[in-house]
């Protein structure tokens, strides 16, 4: 095709008339499509990155191998239930963690490709485009917990599904914890400009020592242990350590991580409202452009 | 028709008067020019109509609908290209037009990729990486984007700047083209007053926030006593606000 300045030449046919293009922007079906185009862009993303790939699977392996190492040698000395318990903890704080990462992450990847005004000038909604990165989170969590579970089998003979069902709720309610942290961090970010970005990696490790990931939460003192309960993954993990202990599943406490995981989504998806207002009165959305 | 009709808008940033107060509409099938020096109000002006910015007061309308309260309904039919903005550069320039067709909601977005990358004669760029592509073919993808969702307003921030002659001249007569034949609504900023001449219907000067001018080039350069645009141009950034 010609193209000339007096825009004589022949058209091609996509200047027709493009009523019909799209689906109505608010009905199901564009809704739908609108997450779908940011879980396939992030797919693609991936795909695309050689590194990124090789990501999902070497954090998690050097520390189920550092972790592991250090659970045989506790065993060796005669600590019991050691092996059980501490890859147990480690397979499910990578679910927490990667959660919380692969989400913020997605969000600062829009940010380093000078990307995000263009997302923020489509009918994306900002629950579409979260939903699209909690979506694509899971592709990578589900490929990161696979590979750790299948070594921690093959190299120690932990099988994770000794867990048995309880790993279903225990999974669920961390990644959803996982998530809320995220949207904190990408709140921050957007409140506090590009420098914030540390976050996304380490506002999930405050948790941490106060989810009593690898001990009881007993150990804390009394202060700690009463914020720790207000903590969603502190149920998780007591539950997992009762399970591995040959008890049942404290479903009361999951109930309750349940209802906290609740809260902080709701805390979450407001701070984010909120910032993402305050972004567009100071102009700070624009100058993530610049 | 109205197609835009922004009345008084202002932003201040902290002690600075970004934009003071302008008001500005865009019909069917025009194509209008928004011009001014650097720090003029022009980007925010832009962010503003895009909701990127939220205006101190004003009004921002859009096809009928507020902009504040209709946002989705008003961005599916709206769309911007910036030579600033970049794009996800690891993916494949195929990718980054698939993801952008379903995040604007289209039915079939494979085919109307297809016609986008015919329309633009893309099609040997549709393999290769972002990063991988000059600043000048970026643009061109920048374009593409903006053009898939077919959209009744489109928002043009230096659409140019990257591009060389050439380029610049063929991607010109496209988007005159895609005013001309399909009656869509341009608002570009650029500081070519040659490019600005040969394109826009109508032009606004904004100048410390406000428009200081409006009419075609030719009413301009008779407004204010000159030969051409750029002389326009050169008397509104050294004598600030001029109104006409």
């Amino acid at each position: 095709m010609t193209v000339s300045t007096n825009g004589s030449a022949e058209f091609a046919p996509s200047l027709r008339a493009g009523t019909a293009l799209a689906f109505p922007p608010l009905s199901f079906a564009a809704r739908r499509r609108r997450v779908t185009g940011v879980v396939l862009r992030d797919l693609a993303a991936l795909r695309r990155s050689p590194v990124r790939v090789f990501e999902i699977i070497f954090w998690p392996v050097v520390e189920l191998v550092v972790w592991g190492y250090v659970t045989l040698f506790l065993e060796s000395q005669k600590v019991p239930f050691v092996v059980s318990m501490l890859l147990g903890a480690v397979l499910l704080w990578q679910v927490l963690h990667r959660a919380s990462n692969e989400v913020a992450i997605g969000f600062l990847e829009d940010i380093w490709s000078r990307n995000l005004l263009n997302m923020h000038v489509t009918p994306v909604t900002p629950p579409e485009y979260m939903t699209g990165l909690v979506l694509f989170s899971l592709t990578k969590i589900a490929a990161g917990i696979t590979a750790m579970a299948l070594l921690a089998y093959v190299i120690y003979g932990f099988g994770l599904l000794t867990v048995g069902i309880g790993l279903v709720p225990f999974m669920a309610l961390l990644m959803i914890m996982g998530w809320a942290l995220a949207f904190v961090a990408i709140s921050c970010v957007l409140r506090f400009g590009e420098g914030a970005q540390v976050l996304a990696w380490s506002l999930v490790f405050v948790f941490q020592p106060l989810a009593g990931v690898f001990y009881p939460v007993s150990v804390l003192p009394q202060p700690l242990q009463y914020i720790a309960a207000f903590v969603p993954a502190t149920h998780v993990f007591e539950g997992m350590r009762a399970v591995l202990n040959g008890g049942a599943i404290p479903w009361d406490r999951m109930a309750f991580a349940g209802v906290l995981d609740v809260v902080y989504v709701a805390l979450a998806l407001w701070l984010y409202a909120v910032t993402l207002r305050h972004a567009r009165a100071k102009g700070r959305l624009s100058r993530f452009g610049e | 028709m109205k197609i835009l009709e922004a009345t008084s808008l202002a932003k201040r940033f902290g002690p600075v008067q970004a934009v003071a107060d302008v008001s500005l509409t865009v019909r069917q099938g025009e194509i209008a020019g928004l011009l001014g020096p650097n720090g003029a109000g022009k980007s925010t002006t832009l962010h503003m109509l895009l909701g990127l910015v939220t205006p101190d007061s004003g009004t921002i309308r859009m096809f009928g609908l507020d902009l504040a309260r209709h946002r989705t309904e008003v961005l599916s039919q709206v769309n911007f290209s910036a030579s600033y903005l970049g794009l996800p550069g690891v993916l494949h320039v195929r990718e980054v037009l698939d993801s952008f067709a379903r995040m604007y909601g289209l039915r079939q977005p494979r085919e109307r990729v297809d016609e986008i990358v015919e329309l633009l004669e893309i099609g040997p760029l549709l393999r290769r990486k972002v990063i991988e592509l000059s600043s000048g073919q970026q643009t061109r993808i920048q374009l593409a984007k903006a053009l898939l969702n077919d959209p009744r307003l489109l928002i043009l921030d230096e659409p140019t700047a990257a591009l060389d002659p050439d380029a610049g001249d063929r991607i010109r007569g496209l988007l005159v083209r895609v005013a001309r034949e399909s009656g869509k609504a341009l608002l570009i900023t650029s500081h070519n007053m040659r490019e600005v001449e040969r394109m826009c219907d109508r032009i606004h000067f904004i100048s410390g926030g406000r428009i200081v001018a409006t009419g075609t080039a030719a009413e301009l350069a008779s407004d204010f006593g000159v030969e051409d645009l750029e002389e326009v141009f050169l008397k509104v950034a050294r004598q600030g606000s001029i109104h006409i």
